[in-house]
């Protein structure tokens, strides 16, 4: 089967608003979890944030939108769609070509217009430039247009996995003929939907997350947009593509409607079988990013499944310690960061975690470092027990 | 308000707020447990429960764990209730 | 490309499911709700936590779950539980950003009933939803063909959902989705004036690659985006020439006509590009909802599985039906085509 390269990527998050800043960022171990200054919400004194230090009007200037109902995280989408476009030097007959997609993952959607919503859903008023706006679908059809792209569009939800979804369904377009091209990935924006959903649930912490700490006391919700464009090795001869999609999978957890099994059967079933895609064996793994929420259970869950599949435990980093938690768009913003390890053959290392998880002698990685990297696993669990992971190899 | 009133209320409260479905309060028994066995509650419903104290009872619980321990059963539920209620 | 082996489908019209009933349910204030007579299938410790959308994609599911097992879960839904959606929404500024319940935040993610269908039967296997508006089952239905040309074996459920819910109404509605005056369903086909009436259903699907006992046969599907109607034009041809054997006509177009003015030019290209073949709607039975061609589908596999084709549906057609051409535009900008022949 022809290998599937990774030959864009464009990314915005707390750490960075570009692919250089984020990869100086993750080396820096600099934190994009703080206090908010721009998002408005009743817990903005007692609990830190990922926020993307950019108003949406600044993002409407850098990106030439007039039309007062793209959202931030359309605005956010665009940002790192464009870079990866960009990147891979697609033409403008590529991009409209009929065999060009666009996948996106997203949990949020228009719902970030919380406040907007609210009152056009109690009918508080007769007309709302909103309306179009709200769903999940929004962001891929504003891009879809914004692009002009002609092939198949479609956005993904599987809670805090979308993006790695989105970035698998786009890989099987490409092997099944029915795409040459994908542009992949996810976006979401802080929400006063889900700050409140994820508070009311008592996982939000008040200090910065301490992914795969003993101590760990919840996540931190941070907002973020990647995307990457998905080609075929022998397509694009004239690229240096800048990694291999070699493996993806998706699995359940089949336990809970928000809690992973202690056991972490899904996570086990995502990770085994995207390594059986990949026909690698566990010990060929370099470096895992691992999904590392800093929640009680995800971590418990995820190191229970990583001590089951592996012998030896590769280098791990939860990369949330720096970017929060962005739902939809973490995996997409964790493959960037998977593939910037394979481009420069390096490993990131994971903040604020000091004493393992009792019993798992799990300690993820804490200091920079240079090393050789064959294969990054990055891995991404969701609500209703929607489990993926994506592994990504050197070209 | 008497104890076994206040019981018959909490236990209305607990089937109106959790919409158990062809549960009456004579089905819930005071030391039975609410969790796992007994009514067969989970962890989203102690959540639940801890927004009705709250709401209720204006009874603020900020640690989950802290709630399984009140929410234990209606004896401990309810015992908890009379000595922190605020309204 | 596959089989579908077992079907079912809530829809406003009981007599779907009872195809001897011919009396058709009426919308009430431009809204056709879907008949709910039975959730016996579902544990009532789940059933309590359930918004509509949820309770109908599960009682579905678990109509021909009974019947067959599966190796995956594959649905899509524009909206879910946009019911529960909005009633935290509510609960977040009513109790201004205080301690509230998560249930409903829990139940409104869009993902939350493929979740609860893989707990409910133990399914380890893939789990997607996808919730692309209008074209929200169409990827279920490309992603399902695409697990089965990689998994030949496997077997799978796939399925479109939607609700209406007050608020949804009330969105859609300042959209200017809907009529402005009260129309009943039975004119709705008649309308010339802009905007459709609501629906809701859900309709599931388990399929695979084996022929033999399937009911009917997805041979292609296309989805695309346009306002042009020469587009349009030009894709079906595209469609036709590509999907249909040689020597095969279609012999029926199951439309996704809603009585919307705008968008009959989408409708009437379709059936006068096509002027040989009767056409049949539904929309007038179920209203318009993004994830209706689930229901179209399901409509097109009873007429290829029956001796007698519902009643309700008055189709007239000469000679057995071996091709069933359905088309569908939400908004007059997502539109697709799927063909479903007789096995």
């Amino acid at each position: 089967m022809d290998r599937i390269v990774v030959t864009g990527i464009g990314i915005i998050s707390a750490i960075g608003e570009s692919v250089e800043s984020n990869r100086l960022a993750l080396k820096n171990s600099t934190t994009g979890i703080g206090t908010l200054e721009l998002f408005e919400t009743n817990y903005a004194s007692t609990l830190p944030f990922a926020e993307i230090k950019r108003t949406n009007n600044s993002l409407k200037q850098q990106l030439n939108v007039d039309a007062l109902n793209i959202t931030r995280t359309s605005l956010l989408a665009q940002h790192a769609c464009n870079q990866a476009i960009l990147d891979s030097n697609l033409t403008k007959a590529e991009l409209e070509s009929a065999d060009t997609a666009l996948i996106n993952g997203t949990t949020v959607g228009g719902m970030c217009l919380t406040d907007e919503l609210y009152q056009d859903a109690n009918r508080n008023s007769t007309t709302s430039p909103y309306v179009e706006s709200y769903d999940l679908a929004s962001v891929a059809i504003y891009l879809q247009e914004l692009y002009n792209i002609q092939g198949i569009c479609n956005t993904i939800n599987t809670a805090c996995s979308s993006s790695a979804n989105a970035i698998m369904y786009g890989a099987r377009l490409i092997h099944q003929g029915k795409a040459k091209r994908v542009i992949v990935g996810g976006v979401d924006s802080l929400a006063k939907f889900t700050i409140n959903g994820f508070n009311a649930l008592h996982i939000l912490s008040s200090e910065k997350c301490k992914p795969f700490d003993q101590n760990r006391s919840g996540l931190n919700l941070g907002e973020a947009a990647a995307f990457l464009v998905l080609e075929k090795e022998s397509d694009c001869k004239n690229k240096k593509p800048y990694a291999i999609l070699s493996g993806y999978a998706n699995a359940n957890d089949a336990y809970h409607a928000s809690a992973l099994s202690e056991t972490g059967d899904g996570p086990y079933e995502a990770m085994s079988t995207a390594l059986a895609v990949a026909r690698l064996n566990p010990n060929d793994i370099s470096y895992i990013n691992a999904h590392g929420t800093g929640t009680e259970n995800n971590d418990l869950a995820e190191s229970a499944a990583m001590i089951r599949l592996f012998n030896n435990v590769p280098p791990f980093v939860s990369t949330k310690s720096l970017t929060g938690h962005t739902l939809g768009a973490s995996a997409a913003i964790e493959a960037v960061f998977s593939i910037l390890a394979l481009q420069h053959q390096e490993l990131y290392p994971s903040a604020n975690s000091v004493q393992p998880i009792e019993g798992t002698g799990l300690k993820p990685l804490a200091t920079f470092q240079k090393a050789p990297v064959k294969h990054v696993m990055s891995n991404s669990f969701g609500f209703a027990g929607n489990c993926s992971s994506l592994i990504f190899s050197i070209v | 308000m008497e104890t076994a009133e206040l019981k018959h209320q909490v236990k209305e409260q607990i089937i109106k707020f959790l919409n158990l479905i062809s549960v009456t309060p004579a089905d819930i028994k005071d030391d039975e447990p609410l969790f796992g066995e007994g009514l067969g509650l989970d962890s989203i419903d102690s959540l639940e429960l801890i927004v009705l104290m709250d709401r209720e009872y204006g009874i603020k619980i900020t640690d989950p764990k802290d709630g399984r321990k009140v929410l234990t059963d209606i004896n401990t539920m309810v015992a908890y209730i009379e000595q922190h209620r605020t309204k | 490309m596959f089989y579908i082996h077992q079907t079912s489908c809530i829809t406003a019209q009981q007599s779907f499911v009872e195809p001897t009933l011919r009396s058709i349910t009426e919308s009430v204030e431009n809204k056709l709700y879907a008949t709910e007579n039975n959730y016996d299938s579902i544990p009532p410790n789940v059933l309590r936590r359930l918004g509509k959308a949820v309770k109908m994609g599960i009682a579905t599911g678990n109509e021909v779950l009974a019947k067959q097992e599966v190796d995956g879960i594959i649905l899509g839904t524009a909206n879910g539980g946009l019911e529960d959606c909005i009633k935290f929404l509510n609960q977040i500024i009513q109790y201004q950003e205080g301690r509230l319940t998560p249930t409903n935040f829990v139940q409104s993610t869009t993902n939350a009933i493929a979740g609860q269908l893989g707990i409910m039967y133990k399914n380890k296997g893939y789990n997607i939803t996808h919730v692309h508006r209008g074209l929200a089952f169409e990827n279920a239905l490309i992603d399902v063909e695409m697990l089965l040309s990689d998994h030949p074996t496997n077997t799978y459920l796939v399925g479109g959902v939607d609700e209406i819910s007050e608020y949804n109404y009330t969105i859609e509605d300042l959209a200017g989705s809907y009529k402005k005056e009260i129309l009943s369903n039975t004119e709705l086909l008649n309308s010339t004036t802009d905007g459709s009436i609501a629906g809701e259903g859900a309709a599931m699907f388990v399929v695979n690659t084996v022929k033999s006992n399937a009911t009917a046969e997805v041979k292609a599907i296309k989805t695309f985006v346009t306002k042009k109607t020469e587009t349009l034009e030009k894709e079906l041809s595209q469609f036709i020439n590509t999907a249909l054997p040689k020597g095969e006509k279609v012999d029926l177009i199951v439309s996704g006509k809603n009585g919307d003015a705008r968008l009959n030019n989408y409708y009437a290209l379709v059936e006068n590009q096509l002027k040989e073949t009767p056409t049949t709607y539904y929309k007038h039975l179920t209203g318009e909802f993004p994830t209706s061609s689930a229901v179209a589908l399901w409509l097109a596999s009873m007429v290829l599985s029956r001796t007698e084709p519902l009643a309700l549906l008055k189709i007239e057609v000469a000679n057995p039906i071996k091709n069933i051409l359905l088309y569908n535009t939400y908004k007059g900008n997502q539109h697709s085509f799927i063909l479903v022949s007789a096995v």
